[in-house]
């Protein structure tokens, strides 16, 4: 019979892989979604408690949880794509300027392949107007 | 408003509004005409107060006369109750006709002394809250009333003598003024809280209270200690304001003032608040015969110290600072007299001096504003002599007030130093256990007498006799001063002469008779211990035939010694005695070495203590800014690192409690 040990071994085992993809990806989105995973280990916790208590609690607060993470989710999607517009990179270690002043750069063993260069897309010249080159926008000449 | 209290609040009312509206001249298109109010004011004031004090003349008759006015309450805090009083009666009349006649005479002198100054609209802004508060100081019936109008007349002293507060030496002098009558005002509001404790916390009023000490005294004559503590502080605060020893030393410094000042503040009216005070306390002080032997004691030691310190200063104005001292001393030994003989006699010797030295001290002040406004702002005698054909007004006038000081035959000074000698003989007469004191006081009086004309007529003959000297900062324009000058020189100069005969000896004793008529000085009379024989008074033609014969020879001596001008030549036997004089016996060098230094010494240790604990409190803001240095190398900008050490963190806290629990 499936009992509550069963259902702790999976979160524990859920949040175990989620802390370590955490700790060892380096691009933000796989870092969210293995926070998301630990949170879901947590949650599945929660609602394995609330059952073998026999009350509601839990799997109320497991709703919470879950509505939380899903505005999260939108937010950490969001400043991610603000951040990939900055940098062109979804490198967390790309970041590190954030840092302390006056503590040393950590180097990166192991870089990234670079980003390969995107197409410029094709775009219509204004009718009426001469072409403008401007510097902002060399492609569009 | 013709009730006397009206016309008393008349005075005050004039004076305070003078005061505001000059306060609004200070613009460059009023100032030139900002001396109008307070002479208007001033002169207005006189003839009320002259007025009132007819009227005060006239319902007094034969018997004790008082007016007060009906008590507003000022402010009430617990049993404490201050009213705002004033009182009406022959004491503060006197002094308030005194005040107001004087002030305007000094305002028109001021008005083209301090022509073209930068302040002339501020200066006369001061004068006139000066007067104003002299005046509520003389009328004021409430001890929280009267400390009011006592600190108002300091705060103007203040700011007159520091008028020209940009020379440093104007400065300090104007602080140390300060700072020093301070020291005797904590001794008078003290003695204030004393006496309303003596009258059971009922009341502060003056004439209220003392008739309630008066009866608490004859039912315990236990009270009499408590009594003279509270004359004693009562009498702080007067030697702080009046200069006397020990606290003197604030008056020939405050010189640095304008000369029309001097001649107000420090000469007629401030200085003689203090001797005011304890006339006015003469019920507290006729109980008490120790107090009184401090108060003659007292006025007795600074008589003659500053008589000697006068004897060889070389600044004009300085010699009539110590000259104002030594009659201040003389004023409060007559008042310490006050048990031994009748106090009316003692207090109305001391006010008829008190009277005669306004006129002829205000107009020596003012007389040597007139030279040292001719002379270009110098006042050192060393540096000029001659003047009497130069300015011949100035040099007459100066001598009336001069003689009139010296206590020449006939002349205001010498019927009323020859009053205050009369008190001082009868008090040695008196059998007491004083009569030794009083005897050895008499003396003093006398030897001061002689000094006195000395001084006076050095200072005279060195300024106006002997060859022509100008010192160069008087330009080629040496002259005699506009009529704005010579015209309040000549008034005083009457009074400094008529007004002492005018009074006493011409009219019958007008001023005795009417002093006595005073309600305190009744109530003081009939203290228990108190001499109350009737002060009956016949001429005493030995003592004013010796004090005569003192200042004559004083003004001879001058005249052997001086009579050539300067500079002056000290023979070699007196040297020594001269040098003490200049040095002024090394006074203030000992304040400085006893108090000044150690004061100083002080607030260095203090400074360099707050310096080590600003150091102490740096120190301290120093360890989170060492700890931040620790933690910061953590801030590295790696959010897998950060995840980790949170992750590490929490396996360490979580198997610390795990293992606690189990254990």
């Amino acid at each position: 019979m499936i009992g509550l040990w069963h259902y702790l071994a999976v979160a524990a085992a859920l949040f175990g892989i989620g802390l370590v993809g955490f700790l060892t990806r380096r691009n933000l989105i796989t870092m969210f979604l293995c926070a998301e995973m630990m949170l879901q280990g947590v949650a599945i916790n929660l609602v394995a408690f609330s059952r073998y208590h026999g009350n509601l609690h839990g799997q109320v607060f497991t709703l919470f949880v879950v509505a939380v993470a899903a505005c999260e989710a939108g937010l950490a999607l969001a400043l991610f794509l603000m951040l990939y517009r900055r940098g062109k990179s979804l490198d967390a270690s790309d970041w590190q300027g954030l840092r302390e002043v006056g503590v040393s750069q950590t180097l990166d063993t192991e870089p990234l392949a670079p980003a390969p260069a995107e197409e410029a897309l094709p775009t219509l010249t204004p009718a009426g107007a001469r072409p403008a080159r401007t510097e902002e926008e060399p492609a569009r000449v | 408003m013709s009730d006397p209290v009206g016309l008393a609040l008349t005075v005050l009312a004039l004076l305070l509004a003078a005061t505001v509206v000059t306060a609004c001249f200070n613009t460059s298109l009023l100032r030139k005409i900002a001396h109008w109010p307070l002479i208007v004011a001033c002169g207005s004031a006189a003839v009320v107060a002259l007025v009132l004090l007819l009227k005060v003349h006239d319902a007094a008759g034969d018997a004790a006369v008082r007016f007060v006015s009906e008590p507003v309450t000022w402010f009430q805090a617990g049993k404490l109750a201050v009213n705002f009083t004033l009182t009406v009666d022959p004491l503060s009349c006197v002094m308030l006709a005194m005040i107001t006649f004087v002030a305007t005479w000094i305002a028109i002198f001021s008005g083209s002394y301090m022509h073209g100054d930068r302040g002339f609209a501020r200066y006369f802004a001061v004068m006139g809250l000066f007067v104003f508060s002299m005046c509520g100081l003389v009328l004021a019936n409430n001890f929280f009333l009267l400390i009011a109008f006592w600190e108002g007349v300091g705060v103007c002293s203040y700011l007159l003598v520091g008028f020209y507060y940009d020379k440093p030496s104007a400065a300090a002098a104007a602080r140390k003024a300060f700072l020093v009558t301070r020291l005797g005002d904590t001794g008078l509001i003290l003695g204030l809280f004393f006496l309303w404790r003596l009258t059971g916390y009922a009341t502060t009023d003056l004439t209220t209270s003392f008739d309630l000490i008066a009866r608490a005294v004859r039912d315990n004559p236990a009270k009499v200690e408590e009594l003279t503590a509270a004359c004693l502080l009562l009498f702080c605060g007067a030697v702080g304001k009046s200069a006397q020893f020990p606290l003197y030393v604030w008056l020939p410094d405050a010189m640095e003032g304008p000369t029309p000042v001097s001649a107000l503040i420090h000469a007629a009216t401030m200085v003689t608040a203090g001797v005011y005070l304890v006339a006015r306390c003469a019920p507290l002080y006729a109980m008490a015969p120790e107090a009184q032997a401090v108060v003659a004691w007292a006025g007795g030691i600074t008589a003659i110290l500053a008589a000697f310190f006068a004897l060889a200063q070389n600044d004009l104005k300085r010699v009539l600072a110590y000259s104002t001292v030594s009659q201040l001393g003389y004023m409060f030994m007559a008042l310490g007299t006050m048990g031994s003989v009748s106090p009316t006699f003692a207090v109305t010797a001391a006010m008829f001096h008190l009277f005669t030295h306004a006129f002829f001290k205000a107009l020596l002040f003012l007389a040597a504003g007139s030279v040292m406004h001719a002379m270009g702002g110098v006042i050192d005698m060393r540096r000029f002599g001659g003047l009497r054909h130069v300015m011949p007004r100035t040099h007459l006038t100066f001598l009336c007030g001069a003689a009139a000081l010296a206590g020449l035959p006939l002349l205001s000074g010498f019927w009323s130093k020859d009053m205050i000698l009369e008190a001082l003989t009868e008090a040695s007469e008196h059998p007491g256990p004083h009569s030794g004191t009083f005897y050895t006081l008499l003396l003093v009086g006398l030897a001061t007498a002689a000094m006195t004309a000395f001084y006076t007529f050095r200072a005279y003959f060195l300024t106006f006799w002997g060859a022509r000297r100008i010192p160069e900062e008087a330009g080629h324009h040496a002259h005699e001063s506009p009529a704005a000058m010579t015209v309040p020189l000549v008034v005083l100069a009457f009074g400094a002469l008529f007004i002492g005969a005018a009074v006493e000896p011409l009219s019958g004793h007008a001023l005795s008779h009417f002093l006595g008529r005073t309600p305190s000085l009744e109530l003081a009379s009939a203290a228990p211990g108190v001499h109350a024989a009737e002060a009956a008074h016949g001429f005493d033609w030995a003592l004013a035939g010796i004090s005569s014969a003192l200042a004559i020879g004083g003004v001879l001596l001058a005249w052997w010694l001086y009579g050539g001008g300067g500079p002056e030549a000290v023979p070699d036997a007196l040297a020594p005695v001269w040098v003490a004089s200049r040095n002024k016996l090394y006074v203030d060098e000992i304040y400085h070495g006893a108090f000044v230094k150690p004061a100083e010494t002080l607030a260095f240790i203090s400074r360099q203590f707050d310096g080590f604990l600003d150091a102490l409190a740096r120190l301290i803001s120093y360890v989170p800014r060492a700890v931040g240095l620790g933690l910061r190398p953590i801030q590295n900008g790696l959010v897998q690192f950060y995840a980790l050490s949170m992750a590490l963190g929490l396996a360490v806290l979580l198997s610390f409690v795990v293992f606690r629990i189990s254990r």
